[in-house]
């Protein structure tokens, strides 16, 4: 009996620091992301959890589509640079930007 | 306002070093080139460009040190090649290391994992509990995208999600920008040609 009260002990500490987590995570990712549209519920809890899960789905739909991005753009520049040479105005022009 | 300008400073920096690191990385293919298809290219580019976005966080977060360990399974040798263009032979040789390091913490992880299911679960229907059930699936997405994530516990799970992200945003800005360029380049040698 004792296990198990000390194991609901922890388990409700741990979602605790990681709600506290979470709320910072949401005033940084404002800043990273498009705008997160707030749910208003009446229930306390779920306001907290609402907002977390809204902002997990918008940071996974985002690191999606940078992984696409990353995905094209390499595509695109590999029929662009031909020649990945250190001789060509492609070369000197990415110079002038470094 | 002050935070913001060294974000950007700090940001054109992480810019630069990655385009260093990256052309120094696809240097390394200038005497294969004429043999490669655009498919070759293409993974040559995207495998610069994730060692060098990794290598500039110098291997302090988890999902930097988690590519490199994807990048050295390759058994390709060219990957080698360009680790230590853009590292040097020190650096790949303890990312080597690290590989060890990595599968006994993955092993580490799997006999927590198999522990915690045997404790069984009880399930409650509650709108709170839905509501944890769906974060919880969304954090195991975010696993599945975070390199390295399926061994974090979630506070370490979302301090690498941010570090990544900006990573990812730097990565992405640098390669549009020399797309962009290499395209203006182009248009301007057709119509000279013109």
């Amino acid at each position: 009996m004792s296990g198990r009260r000390s194991r609901q002990s922890t388990s409700s500490t741990s979602s605790r620091i990681t709600d506290d987590q979470i709320i910072d995570l949401v005033s940084k990712l404002h800043q990273l992301l498009p705008e997160i549209r707030s749910t208003r519920r009446s229930n306390k809890i779920n306001i907290e959890q609402a907002s977390a899960n809204k902002v997990l789905q918008e940071t996974c739909n985002y690191i999606r589509n940078l992984h696409k991005e990353v995905d094209d753009l390499s595509d695109r520049l590999s029929q662009l640079l031909s020649s990945i040479d250190a001789d060509s105005p492609e070369a000197a022009i990415i110079r002038s930007l470094i | 306002m002050k935070a913001r300008m060294q974000n950007s400073s700090s940001s054109a920096l992480l810019k630069q070093e990655f385009l260093k690191k990256w052309i120094n990385g696809l240097q390394t293919y200038t005497n294969t080139k004429k043999e490669m298809t655009i498919l070759d290219r293409k993974n040559a580019i995207k495998l610069s460009a994730d060692i060098a976005i990794a290598s500039t966080r110098n291997f302090s977060t988890n999902w930097s040190r988690a590519v490199m360990a994807d990048v050295s399974k390759n058994v390709d040798g060219s990957s080698k090649i360009v680790t230590e263009k853009i590292l040097g032979r020190k650096e790949t040789c303890i990312i080597k290391c690290s590989k060890n390091i990595m599968r006994k913490s993955r092993l580490l992880a799997h006999r927590k994992r198999a522990i915690r299911r045997t404790i069984g679960r009880t399930s409650v229907k509650a709108a709170s509990a839905i509501a944890k059930e769906l974060v919880k699936k969304r954090t195991r997405v975010l696993k599945r995208l975070v390199p390295g994530g399926k061994q974090m516990n979630e506070i370490c799970l979302i301090k690498e999600t941010l570090d990544y992200i900006a990573s990812l945003q730097v990565q992405v800005d640098v390669m549009r920008n020399i797309a962009n360029a290499a395209d203006q380049c182009l248009d301007s040698t057709e119509r000279s040609l013109l």
